[in-house]
């Protein structure tokens, strides 16, 4: 940089870079292996495309490779096989530190030996950030994450929501390609936690930075992102927006883990009528050619209870074996043909099935769907 | 009542012990400050005997091997130590249970073994190459050689005690090799180097059976110093040297103490 050049023009050629950053695909993973010594097989094959500005999310299971996919991206690991790049630039060769990523970790990784403030201006110092330019981006991002008051002390002093933050800008501040998120909401109790969902989803729009999630908690990653990859062992199960994913499973695994399923081993197909242990179910559509076996799925919340079967409707008799009421929500576990079957209703001040209840059951046909198994 | 008695017998014995243990040591720093000529009575306060020591030659000189000896040897195991202790850390997930039980091994080793060892290596060495004859750098190596577990132990201790993302972190954040070990590890590592450091002098002072053993003529210590002066008779000069020892290795064991315990606090 000359010396003529004045914070204007400095600004705008990082503008520049990141508007023709955010045409192309910020990441892309091509055939990803990763195995680990003995024969533990963490990734088996990822392909992915990660688009620039999106809030995504890696959802599993643990032990399912979410976090190691994380890990590939910081570079803290070598991939086996595969490549990977970010920003255009193919960086499966390149250490951590010479990439333009930085990463919120489970743990935060403050360093005890540093005030709040050094910790955040760490990554500006080791990039050689000149002194000045360094204090105007700290205090700009504590201002924006609001931790002005804290800079001055100590990490050891603070609370976990504040260490979280103070994480948070250490690695914003920086203005990476793609910033990671390693589960970085699970040590803090439930209405941080929802604080604070909301508050980074926010951070990510208005800053319009990719932002890479890992996390194990099917509800944060709807609530937060633009699309959800469902991983497990190794493998991703499904791409897509969080409604696609909850709404239209494409197996059993992935049905199971987004919650509030039933799902039964189908016995035949003929035509639309589908039968399992439940008893015979009208479909929408017939199966389409060269599909067989399967399992159905029938959503908790699509399942209507009353005195009747509703016109049109697949009607069946059912006892309320239990019920959990949950306030804005009634859970129940009803027994249908011998087989437990979960309904949700929304709690809409309709009258409560007491426990020994005989009711009629009705799903729509449209609701009643063959998921590979 | 019956637990208010078990109570004050437990601070009773608390007393006890500390008597035991500091009893003597009281008796020497007492009688250093006794004007008379012998330690069977007490005759007045004086500083005499610290002023002999001041315009004692031999005694100097001893000071001054011990303090080069203490000062070298703690540096050089310092440096070493630190090296191992991080080596240590790093690979610490690799199977290394018996290259680890070698570096506690000299902890418990008999001094005497140690001091006999190291002299008959050095004979060896000067007879067969005609290097490392008794000298100053002999008693350093031998010094040096039982600092280093004590200084490896604590720093591999304090890396243990950090959160393991903290070396992520650092490298996460544009940290080169070395910009991590300048400005993560050492300043960590700080607080558990001084302690490390303090703490292999006192052991260092504190030596006498290896130091016999690889000092040439020319290299008394304090402590070989005083037990020749001893041989002599016992002059009350000795309670004089021995209670500036004592007050030189109780500052360094509590600064020790100090900077070992800030550093945990940190993490």
């Amino acid at each position: 940089m000359t010396a003529s050049a004045t914070p204007t023009d400095a600004a705008q050629p990082t503008e520049i870079d990141n508007a023709s950053v955010r045409d192309a695909s910020a990441i892309t993973l091509r055939n990803l292996h990763k195995r680990f010594s003995g024969d533990a097989i963490a990734l088996d094959g990822v392909d992915l495309e990660i688009r620039a500005g999106e809030f995504f999310t890696l959802l599993g299971p643990s032990g399912c490779g979410k976090t190691t996919l994380l890990r590939l991206l910081a570079g803290l690991e070598a991939p086996n096989e595969g490549s990977l790049t970010i920003g255009g630039k193919d960086v499966t060769e390149t250490p951590p530190h010479l990439r333009s990523v930085n990463t919120v970790f489970q743990s935060y990784a403050l360093f005890p030996h540093l005030s709040v403030h050094d910790n955040i201006a760490f990554g500006l110092r080791m990039k050689g950030i000149p002194a000045a330019e360094r204090e105007r981006r700290v205090q700009e991002i504590a201002d924006f994450i609001k931790l002005g008051s804290l800079l001055e002390r100590r990490v050891n002093q603070l609370s976990g929501g504040q260490r979280q933050r103070i994480a948070l800008a250490r690695a914003l501040v920086c203005e990476p390609d793609v910033l990671l998120l390693d589960e970085p909401l699970s040590a803090l109790d439930a209405g941080l936690r929802t604080q604070l969902q909301v508050e980074l989803q926010r951070t990510q729009k208005r800053l319009g930075m990719t932002f890479v999630f890992v996390t194990h908690d099917q509800d944060e990653a709807m609530v937060m992102s633009d699309r959800i990859a469902v991983l497990d062992s190794g493998i991703i199960q499904q791409v897509g927006p969080p409604h696609e994913v909850y709404e239209r499973p494409i197996n059993a695994f992935v049905a199971r883990f987004m919650g509030h399923v039933n799902l039964f081993d189908i016995q035949g197909i003929h035509d639309v009528t589908v039968t399992t242990a439940l008893g015979e179910l009208a479909m929408e559509a017939p199966l389409q050619p060269g599909k067989h076996g399967g399992v159905m799925l029938i959503r908790q919340e699509v399942i209507e209870l009353g005195p009747t079967v509703s016109e049109g409707y697949n009607g069946l008799d059912g006892v309320v074996k239990e019920r959990h009421y949950r306030g804005s929500r009634i859970e129940y576990r009803l027994e249908v043909n011998g087989q437990p079957l979960m309904a949700t209703a929304s709690n809409l001040g309709q009258r409560l099935y007491a426990v020994g209840d005989r009711i009629k059951v009705s799903i729509h046909p449209e609701d009643v769907v063959r998921i590979e198994a | 009542m019956k637990r208010g008695a078990f109570q004050r017998g437990l601070s009773l014995f608390w007393w006890l012990m500390l008597a035991f243990l500091y009893l003597p040591l009281a008796v020497i720093v007492f009688y250093s400050f006794n004007s008379a000529n012998s330690a069977a009575y007490f005759a007045g306060f004086s500083l005499r005997w610290y002023e002999r020591l001041l315009n004692n030659d031999q005694l100097l000189d001893a000071l001054s091997n011990s303090l080069t000896l203490g000062i070298a040897s703690s540096i050089i195991a310092l440096i070493v130590g630190t090296l191992i202790g991080y080596g240590m850390y790093r690979h610490r997930s690799r199977k290394l249970g018996w290259l680890i039980v070698l570096i506690y091994l000299p902890i418990v080793m008999p001094d005497i073994v140690f001091g006999i060892s190291d002299m008959a290596f050095f004979i060896t060495l000067d007879r067969e190459f005609g290097i490392l004859g008794p000298s100053l750098m002999t008693m350093i190596i031998a010094h040096v050689t039982f600092q280093i577990p004590f200084v490896a132990l604590i720093v591999y201790s304090r890396f243990v005690g950090l959160d393991p993302t903290l070396f992520e972190a650092a490298k996460d954040l544009y940290a080169s090799p070395f910009q991590r070990a300048r400005h993560f590890l050492l300043p960590t590592l700080k607080p558990s180097l001084i302690a490390a450091f303090f703490l292999s002098f006192t052991l260092s002072i504190d030596d006498f059976v290896i130091s016999f053993f690889t000092a040439g003529p020319e290299n008394a210590t304090l402590p070989i110093y005083i037990w020749g002066a001893i041989r002599r008779g016992v002059s009350p000069e000795i309670n004089a040297i021995a209670t500036l020892m004592i007050g030189a290795v109780v500052i360094a064991a509590v600064f020790s103490l100090l900077f070992n315990r800030r550093g945990h606090a940190g993490s």
